[in-house]
């Protein structure tokens, strides 16, 4: 049965629409002195509809789905679908011959009792607690998410997913004398009997006691390590330089360089919707093209961009499933790893700095040079060893500069919440701004 | 729209089972983004966020919850499960007030205005960006338009409307020349409907931001060292924002963990420091008539010559610190609950002018646009990035520099402040936290900061 939605679009004059909608149920608890000091919960539904009129694709995202409201929004879409004056293809996608399945299996998280899941908060907050550096736990956090999307068009394509995880977190707050130092990790589920308070208050506790004590240093050029969490945060920021509608509008100046070496001929970066170690899956992106592994620089050479089904009718290239959001983003994007040990990476830096905090990559980014200067901590690296922490420095490079300058990596790929996955990378020289 | 007696009827749910506080947070809200590039308008989008959001509160502990289904049955199984987290004596009720009205002084409103009118104006700001200089290989301009419809009820009488009416411009070109490629851009925004452009001249924004890009080609790396900084007014109260503002706010202080927890009457800045956090300024992007707990907003002075005067604290933070809410309880919408926050923060403007500042430094950065910046409040280390830098070598500008990013302390670097100039302005931004993103102002008059760390690529041998 055709969708009442679309049934009205297409009397309005409308030539294809497709709706795609997501349904996400969450669910949060915070504990703070060993009581629950916030519970939150939700159930939003959001609909998208993109439609084509007279040639022109215009878009309407809404959450109120009274009839009333769906007309009048229809008819501010053909109004703003007439304004439209670039003349782009404007595509509602038939499917693909094929998707590919899903290899996780969705967890009902909300079938573990909450008592359990605050019992385990509770475990967390205390086992950091006990630690003799630990000066307050700001909050300890366990959230999960229960996520349906499903599209369907004018073309008869229906299309469904599911994905649920949960996640946990406490942020500590750590005190030497005068020195305050705050941490977290991040622990990502994909059931609920990953959710080990141990493990994540040691973890929190490692990083937040090491920290405490660093010192500046003096500025000037050093070989930079940049921790698998931070160069993954580094590789996030600049997944655009590699989108279509980048090359497009002008944005990233990998426009003519398909084809070319960008990078160092071990250099490999992917995007890989199905990676294993990867937290998030999908089969399709919001176009309903289905998604697909491919190497975007494959021996330092850039294989091409990423599309929507628009930038790649533009670019005469087949659409690759990046379509997310209305814009276009990858799905698993990670550098591939080498067999070096972490251990092995530093062994040759006499004189250096491994950075494992960045703040400050909303501002301190530009996509379209590559520039980045950024608020870092991390450790001195001497003779081969991490050693003293640091603090209060700004490391400063081209983003462009590094994929040609990286002189190793490691074995340790770590995929972040954000699907960017990396393993630890040694950058030959980088400035430092300290004291 | 529920009536005044089912909304009561949720409330007396709410506060059945020891529960002392509930609120209910409707919003509807419609925005449409425009965007033109280089001459053509690529695309309209339009978003419609719509729901409730329902806060119940037992002392200092919360329990929230979200939907977009805003019928009564569904609000009322939201409020029962919620409500579950708390065990107690029944709470009361108090008669829903009059609603205050909402003084709007919006003369254009964004969506009675033709789209015709919008995309001319874009097209031509777009058309004289692009026709600057041939380097100018992308000139994209985009209007923001939102209207936010609110109600705020809760059981200690709050019955409160208001419409919040957010109108945006941004203009962003991108420069190249021999591979580099750079890009400059402005953003201003106003509590205002399209007659934003009574106030502000696109086309010449447009020609400037084109104009910075092509200077960003020229400009010299920053190189990383120790020194005094000139920060220009409007957008440079970014420093202030991150460095006290975040930290002022109760979601800081109630736990204890800013460096400015107990510090009320005490010495946190330099004498010329002076500073407001002021929700009701009119036009300006951070301004509320009421705020998401349906206070009327007021102006807090937050220091007075270097003397810390009050935080910043929403209702809650308000139980747990024992002081009075300040009209600053603020959320992106129904699915966050209210915490404080800022509305348009700055430094009050002092006696010096940006000449004298300028004259008076041997050895400097100056300052002129910043970029977005952060703070950790618990420690107090801040960023924040330089959009257009100079050097100042012998009181005179020299040099154009990029990609410097600025960091300090923010107990250390309101003691430093040591010039205050006489032309504050304000700049808008969009400020995350733990209540989601929301329209700010922050805003000074040129400062200079005797001793800052500056990080840059530059210098490299």
């Amino acid at each position: 049965m055709t969708h009442p939605w679309i049934t009205l679009g297409l009397k309005k004059g409308l030539s294809d629409i497709e709706i795609f909608s997501t349904r996400n149920k969450t669910m949060k608890l915070t504990v703070y002195q060993q009581s629950v000091d916030e519970f939150v919960q939700s159930d939003v539904d959001v609909t998208t509809i993109r439609a084509i009129y007279e040639g022109r694709v215009a878009t309407i995202r809404f959450e109120n789905k009274d009839d009333a409201n769906v007309d009048a929004l229809l008819d501010q879409l053909i109004a703003n679908a007439q304004a439209i004056t670039l003349n782009e293809p404007a595509i509602i996608f038939e499917g693909s011959e094929s998707y590919p399945e899903a290899t996780k299996v969705p967890f009902d998280f909300s079938s573990v009792p909450t008592a359990q899941k605050i019992q385990k908060l509770k475990a967390l907050e205390q086992f950091i607690l006990d630690h003799e550096k630990v000066k307050q736990v700001q909050s300890s956090v366990y959230y999960e998410g229960d996520l349906t999307t499903t599209l369907i068009n004018s073309k008869g394509l229906a299309l469904e997913d599911k994905t649920t995880f949960a996640y946990a977190y406490a942020s500590a707050v750590f005190a030497q004398g005068d020195d305050i130092q705050s941490a977290y990790d991040i622990a990502m589920m994909n059931s609920f009997a990953e959710f080990d308070p141990k493990s994540i208050a040691q973890a929190t506790i490692d990083l937040g006691v090491k920290k405490l004590g660093g010192k500046s240093l003096p500025s000037k050029s050093y070989p930079v390590v940049f921790s698998n969490k931070m160069f993954a945060n580094i590789l996030g920021v600049f997944t655009t330089i590699f989108s279509g509608e980048s090359a497009n509008r002008n944005l990233t100046p990998l426009k003519d360089k398909v084809g070319q070496q960008i990078a160092g001929a071990d250099i490999q970066l992917i995007d890989d919707p199905r990676h294993p170690s990867a937290f998030f899956q999908s089969r399709f992106d919001h176009e309903g093209v289905a998604t697909l592994k491919k190497q975007i620089v494959k021996d330092g050479v850039f294989q091409g961009f990423v599309h929507n089904l628009k930038t790649a009718s533009m670019a005469n290239s087949a659409p690759t499933g990046n379509s997310f959001g209305g814009g276009i983003s990858m799905t698993n994007f990670y550098m591939e790893p080498s067999s070096t040990s972490f251990d092995q990476l530093l062994q040759p830096i006499e004189n250096g700095v491994y950075i494992t905090d960045l703040v400050g990559l909303h501002a301190g980014v530009k996509t379209v040079s590559g520039e980045f200067s950024l608020q870092a901590s991390g450790f001195k690296i001497e003779q081969g060893k991490l050693t003293t922490p640091v603090k209060m420095i700004v490391v400063s490079g081209n983003f462009f500069e590094c994929l040609n300058n990286i002189k190793g990596f490691a074995s340790d790929l770590y995929f972040n919440m954000s699907n960017i996955g990396s393993p630890s990378v040694w950058v030959d020289a980088l400035m430092i701004g300290g004291e | 729209m529920l009536s005044k007696k089912e909304l009561v009827s949720l409330l007396e749910i709410g506060v059945a089972t020891g529960a002392d506080f509930a609120e209910l947070f409707f919003e509807d809200t419609k925005s449409s983004v425009i965007r033109v590039v280089t001459g053509d308008v690529a695309s309209i989008d339009v978003n419609n966020t719509f729901g409730v959001g329902v806060r119940l509160i037992q002392g200092v502990d919360v329990v929230y919850g979200y939907s977009n289904d805003v019928s009564y049955k569904a609000i009322e199984t939201l409020l029962l499960s919620l409500r579950a987290s708390f065990n107690g004596p029944s709470g009361s009720v108090a008669p829903l007030k009059e609603a205050q009205s909402v003084v709007s002084a919006i003369k254009r409103p964004p969506f009675e205005v033709p789209v015709a009118e919008k995309n001319a104006l874009l097209v031509k700001a777009s058309n004289t960006m692009k026709a600057v200089d041939a380097k100018i290989v992308q000139a994209i301009t985009q209007l923001l338009e939102t209207e936010q419809r609110i109600l705020v009820v809760n059981n200690e009488g709050v019955y409160q409307d208001d419409i919040r009416t957010y109108t945006r411009y941004v203009a962003m070109a991108v420069a190249q020349e021999n591979g580099v490629m750079q890009q400059a851009y402005e953003g201003p925004g106003r509590f205002k409907g399209f007659e934003l452009f009574e106030e502000i001249d696109a086309v010449a924004i447009a020609e400037e931001v084109a104009a910075s890009a092509i200077d960003l080609l020229y400009a010299q790396d920053m190189e990383s060292q120790v020194m005094p900084v000139v920060l220009h007014n409007g957008f440079g109260g970014v420093i202030f924002h991150e460095a006290c503002g975040h930290p002022l706010e109760a979601t800081s202080v109630a736990k204890g963990l800013s460096p400015f927890v107990g510090k009320i009457g005490q010495k946190i800045g330099s004498d010329l420091v002076t500073a407001y956090d002021d929700g009701d300024v009119e036009g300006a992007w951070g301004r509320l008539s009421f705020d998401d707990e349906g206070k009327a907003t007021q102006k807090n002075l937050l220091i007075e010559n270097g003397v810390l005067k009050s935080y910043l604290i929403d209702y809650r933070n308000a139980r747990k610190m024992k002081m009075e809410p300040t009209g600053s309880g603020r959320r992106q919408s129904y699915k966050f609950a209210p915490t404080s926050r800022m509305n348009s923060t700055y430094i009050a403007p002092g006696n010096d002018t940006v000449e004298a500042i300028i004259a008076d430094t041997k050895y400097g950065l100056f300052a002129k646009k910043m970029g977005g910046g952060t703070v950790n409040p618990s420690t107090g280390e801040f960023n924040f990035a330089v959009q257009e830098g100079y050097m100042i070598e012998n009181g005179v500008l020299t040099k154009p520099v990029r990609g410097a990013m600025l960091i300090g302390q923010g107990k250390d670097v309101l003691f430093k402040i040591d010039k205050v100039a006489n032309n504050l302005e304000f700049g808008q931004g969009m400020c995350g936290s733990i209540s989601g993103s929301i329209p700010v102002d922050v805003g000074q008059p040129t400062i200079r900061v005797s001793s800052m760390t500056v990080g840059g690529s530059g210098g490299k041998q």
